[in-house]
């Protein structure tokens, strides 16, 4: 029987009088803001529907859009600021910012990108090189080779074109486009497709070319849509079309989202030259339709080309309806904006030039000479001669004013601030991303400190929660352990103790049986001890 | 032929009333502008602010200027929207009283540095939502670090803080109240500073000067005095200001803002007096767009690239905009972490007391277990006597 058997062990881990918390102590909630933000922005959101509501009342848009979704930017209630007001007499300086933006914008240059859609023969070639006055679109018959301009120092470039996507039949007609510029033919026959077919017969092709005029620069981009209104069914004529603008769309909108940025090319279309037959009647149910299509994507106006075979009279009878029927399809234009600072007759003159729409124009790059012997942009006929640039012939100079001249950035700004921006905000919704209206908040440091002390308060209290429950935790841990390790001594001993006394015991009893035994051999006969001997 | 075209006025485009259009578009549409002034107390940021801006924007808080000094850095916005020639502009003056004005400075710079990324940060979440046509925009333009004139050097605070600032917005370094300079003085100490932001690889807001225009010979003579402006700009910096928003009459008997001594009138509008005016141009009157259009197109953009290459590795090239986690809010405030550190400090002392318990615990198993094993041996050796004595009896009995 050995001793050592009766040490009672003690594991070492528990023995080294830690807890093992320490680990508390690191920081352990960093978001703790997020929950209450995301239950607070879902009753703001139940508050703002009917808002909503009314705002979606309010617009025309007919988008399809899941109604149960927060269908524009609702605000936060906002703190309450002081904003001073004051109008500065004295000198001091900021005032030139707009000086500075003429400056800038003269270095960065400018750019216009413009779609065409007309039916073939309404003159819509002739029609941009008269705009521009410059030859972007080099005729097919040859006749008039003026060259525009610039021309001495040309920048013509027509850019082998990433941008031009044709629909698949046409595919392989897409590498023509990328014909070298002065004498190579931009036209194409008509589809080599076959024409029967429900699928629309209608290409793009894009030009781009850069005009200088002054030290300003502008880079122009025409889209074309040959094909367009030209076959026997033109149906869905329209959808290649739509298509290019919102890939147009597509593309800016993959650029913003991108991490680098630094170069954002601006490919969207910022005006649609639709090209109205001048027939005098009506506008047919496919220009109804594609305007219809067409005037949410981007900034749609509308012309009446070849308007030298119309009169006067036949001209505003044909503009009355078409304005009618427009309006009647909800369509909107551009409206030119009053300025702040515009007098009457300024103001006057902008609302003629948006009720001259739909521009009845004629275009040419024909130099002759008019009655008074003068060189003009003209067309020649034996009863007399049509001036492009003559706002009684026709409202050539109307167009330019509202494209160019004096409406050019504002087209882009709309382009931009709206029509893009609707698209955008059409486009993600249907991707599934929720507005969080909560960002929208005009910052003041004293809500912010507020906020900071709730978060941190409940960071606190999280903390110390988290602290008490792991350290009590421990200590129960650790108490219920040494309990365990003292009951376990004391049992082990008193198991050890039974065993111990007990062979003490049994021994003791032997002792006594051998000490009585001896005592009886000793006292009963020294005869046995000696027959003992004997054995 | 062509060129009898362009005789004709009616024949041009119209191209080079384009810049015009933009002009208009600016003018009607109006701007904003945040500053931000940054420095100890008592070097002339209030009265600065109101003397560029020509009105009192700013009052002086009587409280901040006699009351004992607050312990925290606090953000402190004045906003205005201010007509100058029908021109609005809303100015955003964000001030940080309280800055540097403690005996320990270490991280004070945080706050500021914080306010210029949580704006930044705003922006970025307001431009991914996909209804965004009014936003909030507090992104700070400018910073004018005010240097304080002790003619020696900069402090090591301000090299912190001006570095710190320099990565996340155009900041302007401007040696405050420099009528305590003398010519001499103020010559040594730009110079001394200008050694330190080179060495220190601090950037600093400077004019752009456009290069290729002088290379490629299309100087025209605005452009030219363009950047001959600018280069003046440079040269100047640190700005050196004075201000004042009182007037008095000089001696050639016209009214200047300007402070008065016994021994004449500084004049916060003369050059040779001091740098107000170049100051304000850079800021105002020809940079104004500079600084603006900096701000968003690096200081921002090279923010969110950071934010969104952090936060989304593996999406970069996703058409829809990355949805950000709002960003961790560092509280700042010091108080803040004192209360959490108290906090921990008392579990600390709690967790200790209990260990301490627990060890006495553990000794007095030991001694037990001593004591309980000194019992057995006891008995164990009782039983070890007996057994000697049984074997003993044994032999005897044989």
């Amino acid at each position: 029987m050995t001793v050592a058997t009766s040490q009672i062990p003690i594991k070492q881990e528990d023995m080294d009088g830690s807890l093992g918390i320490n680990s508390v102590t690191q920081d352990q909630s960093n978001d703790l803001g997020n929950s209450n933000a995301s239950s607070k922005s879902m009753l703001e959101n139940n508050e703002q529907i009917s808002l909503n509501e009314f705002e979606r009342q309010k617009s025309n848009r007919n988008s399809a859009i899941d109604s149960n979704q927060v269908l524009s930017q609702v605000l936060p209630e906002q703190p309450d600021l002081r904003i001073i007001r004051r109008k500065i007499t004295n000198y001091v300086g900021f005032a030139n910012l707009p000086k500075q933006w003429h400056r800038k914008s003269i270095k960065k240059g400018f750019n216009l990108n413009i779609l065409c859609v007309s039916q073939t023969g309404l003159g819509k070639s002739t029609l941009i090189n008269t705009l521009f006055n410059k030859n972007i679109y080099n005729e097919e018959n040859g006749s008039n080779i003026v060259n525009s301009t610039t021309d001495n120092l040309d920048k013509i470039k027509l850019e082998d074109d990433n941008n031009t996507i044709s629909n698949e039949e046409s595919a392989e007609n897409t590498n023509t486009d990328n014909v070298s510029s002065n004498n190579g033919n931009n036209k194409h026959n008509s589809s080599n497709g076959n024409s029967e077919s429900n699928q629309p017969n209608v290409r793009i092709e894009s030009v781009s070319t850069i005009i200088e005029e002054n030290g300003v620069n502008l880079r122009l981009t025409v889209v074309d849509t040959p094909g367009f209104g030209d076959s026997i069914d033109n149906t869905n004529s329209w959808e290649p079309i739509i298509k290019e603008v919102d890939s147009r769309f597509d593309q800016y909108l993959d650029a913003e989202n991108r991490i680098n940025r630094s170069v954002i090319e601006d490919n969207r279309i910022h005006a649609c030259l639709y090209f109205i037959e001048p027939t005098a009647h009506f506008l047919k149910p496919l220009d109804l339709e594609f305007c219809k299509q067409i005037h949410e994507k981007c900034n749609l106006i509308p012309i009446i080309a070849k308007s030298d075979i119309l009169t006067e009279e036949e001209i505003d009878s044909f503009k009355r309806k078409i304005t009618k029927q427009l309006q009647e399809a909800g369509v909107k234009l551009f409206k030119p904006p009053h300025y702040e600072l515009d007098d009457k007759e300024t103001i006057k003159l902008t609302d003629e030039l948006y009720n001259k729409l739909p521009f009845a124009v004629v275009g040419s790059t024909d130099l002759v000479v008019n009655g008074e012997g003068k060189q003009v942009r003209g067309r020649s006929y034996p009863w007399g001669i049509v001036e492009v640039d003559n706002a009684n012939h026709n409202d050539f100079v109307y167009l330019r004013d509202y494209l160019v001249r004096q409406y050019l950035e504002e087209l882009r700004e709309r382009t931009n601030n709206e029509l893009y921006e609707n698209y955008r905000s059409e486009k993600l919704t249907k991707l599934g991303i929720n507005q969080d209206n909560l960002v929208f908040k005009e910052f003041d440091p004293e809500t912010r400190q507020k906020e900071d002390k709730q978060l941190h308060e409940a960071k606190l209290a999280k903390l110390e929660a988290e602290m008490k429950s792991v350290f009590q935790t421990k200590v129960s841990e650790k108490e219920k352990k040494l309990q365990k390790s003292e009951a376990e001594l004391f049992a082990r001993h008193k198991e050890m103790k039974e065993k111990l006394t007990k062979q003490l015991k049994a021994l003791e009893e032997k002792k006594h049986q051998l000490e009585m035994s001896i005592a009886n051999q000793m006292t009963s006969s020294p005869a046995q001890k000696k027959k003992g001997f004997l054995r | 032929m062509s060129t009898a075209a362009v005789a004709v006025p009616t024949n041009s485009v119209g191209i080079s009333n384009l810049p015009n259009q933009r002009y208009k578009i600016v003018n009607e549409k109006g701007d904003h502008f945040t500053i931000m002034v940054c420095g100890e107390s008592g070097l002339g940021k209030t009265t600065f602010i109101n003397t560029l801006f020509q009105t009192t924007l700013k009052h002086q808080e009587p409280r901040r200027n006699n009351g004992p000094i607050k312990k925290t850095i606090d953000i402190d916005i004045t906003r205005a929207v201010l007509e100058e020639k029908n021109f609005k502009l809303r100015v955003n003056v964000i001030d940080t009283p309280g800055f540097g004005d403690n005996v320990n400075n270490n991280k004070s710079w945080q706050r500021i540095i914080d306010f210029i990324d949580d704006q930044h940060d705003s922006y970025m979440r307001q431009e991914q939502q996909p209804f965004r046509k009014i936003k909030f925009d507090l992104r700070v333009h400018a910073v004018l670090y005010f240097i304080k004139p002790t003619g020696h050097g900069l402090k090591p605070l301000d090299i912190e803080t001006m570095k710190k600032i320099s990565t996340r917005a155009n900041l302007i370094p401007v040696i405050a109240k420099t009528d305590t300079l003398t010519q001499q003085e103020l010559s040594t100490f730009k110079l001394r500073i200008r050694q330190v932001i080179e060495t220190q690889e601090i950037r600093i807001f400077t004019p752009p000067i456009d290069e290729s225009i002088l290379s490629n010979g299309s100087a025209t003579e605005d452009n030219s005095a363009a950047i001959e402006h600018a280069r003046q700009l440079i040269e100047s910096m640190p700005f050196a200001i004075v201000g004042s928003e009182e007037r008095f009459t000089n001696d050639k008997g016209v009214q200047v803002i300007a402070r008065k001594y016994p021994w004449g009138l500084v004049e916060i509008e003369n050059d040779s007096h001091c740098d107000f005016r170049k100051l304000r141009s850079l800021l105002l009157r020809t940079n104004l767009l500079d600084l603006i259009l900096s701000t968003e197109e690096v200081h921002y953009e090279a923010y969110r690239a950071l934010r969104l290459g952090n936060s989304n590795e593996e999406n970069k090239d996703s058409s829809i905009p990355i949805n950000t986690p709002a960003r961790k809010l560092l509280s700042s405030n010091p108080h803040f972490k004192e209360e959490e550190n108290a906090l921990k400090k008392y579990f600390t002392e709690q967790v200790k007391a209990e260990e301490q318990r627990f060890r006495q615990w553990e000794q007095n198993i030991v001694n037990e277990r001593v004591r309980l094993n000194n019992d057995l041996e006891d008995i164990q050796s009782k039983v070890k006597k007996l057994e000697e004595q049984v074997k003993n009896l044994q032999l005897k009995k044989r």
